[in-house]
């Protein structure tokens, strides 16, 4: 239903026949990037949320089809063309707090009622590249930093923590290949 | 109040479909359960007395799939993908974000994939049921399956066992058995006298 579909922010570029819908898509969308978010031709993002803060950017190719899904972006995700994300999966490039207990003490008090304008601690970021023609299944999780070749299929349910390469199989948590024959 | 095609006070402007069978002592909280509805047979979906679907669970359904849900069991927001069959028995108990899939739909072939999305991407209802041959799933009664777990096809899982949370089930599961982790595995059997 087109006419429900969310408004997107001034910098979110959807290409031809690109489409966003769902009410929650845009409601953690930040970015004060030139250009936030990116669509080519053809793809749709049903029910996708878009987690994006300030300096967060996210490119989308052609042809993909996102369902239900979030993505966490503080630096960048990249997905290139044909590109399949199920139902419940969470893709993100950022460990969202610092992995030091001093320094994760800090980031409590700083995200607290009581921060009174004190800096967040510096958190880890990197980008996540999906390549074309992957396929994710749903109940995925594509942690920081992951790049998934081209090809590649991630059974679901599957936690990726490692890289994956082009055309691998892989499945559970955390995602182990199964194969790495490529299936024309 | 009894439950009836349009749902009183549903939230979602739409109606339980024909082909899904109820009674008096079931309940269904909203008809946005069955926006992917689309199986055309008899009886698609048999709820049994005193079951009950919740919180936005959803049937994504195909042409021909057919889904049975036994006496007293919960449906409590999971996702049903079925373009066959699955069958649910009688006093168990799934918890929300659960999916059970009888078929992947996604095929491992590149070119074949592709023609997959495209097919996604030109269909409204974004539902296309992909014809790779199904594997019907089979949950015993009494199960109980917790929250975020991820049930493929293929896979029965016996009377009376219990899946973790967030586990992955690729491999039939016995009955009485404690299964869980992704891969999950049988960590503990139970004493049914107890």
């Amino acid at each position: 239903m087109p006419s429900q579909d969310p408004q997107p922010p001034a910098n979110v570029r959807l290409g031809p026949n690109s489409r966003i819908s769902g009410q929650d898509a845009f409601k953690r969308y930040f970015s004060k990037r030139e250009i936030g978010l990116s669509l080519g031709e053809r793809s749709c993002a049903d029910g996708a949320k878009f987690a994006i803060g300030a300096q967060g950017l996210v490119t989308i190719g052609s042809d993909c089809y996102l369902n239900d899904c979030i993505l966490l972006v503080e630096q960048e995700v990249r997905i290139g063309n044909h590109v399949m994300i199920g139902w419940n999966t969470t893709v993100s490039d950022s460990d969202f707090h610092p992995i030091a207990p001093a320094e994760r003490i800090r980031d409590a008090i700083a995200l607290s009622p009581l921060a009174n304008g004190m800096a967040r601690p510096d958190i880890a970021h990197k980008a996540v590249i999906i390549g074309d023609d992957v396929f994710i299944g749903p109940a995925c999780t594509i942690l920081k930093g992951i790049t998934i070749g081209a090809g590649a299929f991630v059974e679901p349910g599957s936690v990726v923590t490692h890289d994956v390469p082009a055309h691998a199989h892989v499945r559970g948590n955390p995602a182990a290949i199964v194969s790495t024959d490529r299936v024309e | 109040m009894s439950l009836s095609r349009r749902i009183a006070g549903d939230w979602y402007d739409s109606t339980i479909p024909d082909n899904v069978t109820f009674d008096a002592t079931n309940l269904i909280d909203t008809s946005y359960s069955f926006r992917r509805f689309r199986s055309r047979v008899k009886n698609a979906l048999v709820l049994g007395r005193g079951s009950a679907i919740y919180a936005n669970s959803g049937f994504d359904l195909g042409p021909h799939a057919h889904v049975e849900i036994g006496e007293f069991t919960m449906i409590n927001g999971a996702e049903i993908v079925c373009d066959e069959e699955i069958r649910i028995g009688a006093h168990s108990l799934i918890s929300w974000n659960v999916l059970l899939m009888d078929n992947c739909r996604a095929p491992r072939s590149l070119e074949k994939r592709r023609a997959y999305v495209d097919a996604i991407l030109r269909n409204d209802a974004r539902a296309i049921s992909y014809q790779a041959k199904p594997q019907p799933i089979v949950v015993g009664a009494n199960v109980w399956i917790g929250h975020d777990c991820v049930v493929l096809p293929g896979v029965t899982i016996g009377s009376g066992s219990i899946i973790g949370a967030r586990s992955v089930v690729f491999e039939s599961v016995p009955e009485l058995a404690v299964a869980v982790g992704n891969p999950a595995r049988v960590i503990r059997r139970l004493d049914a006298a107890r």
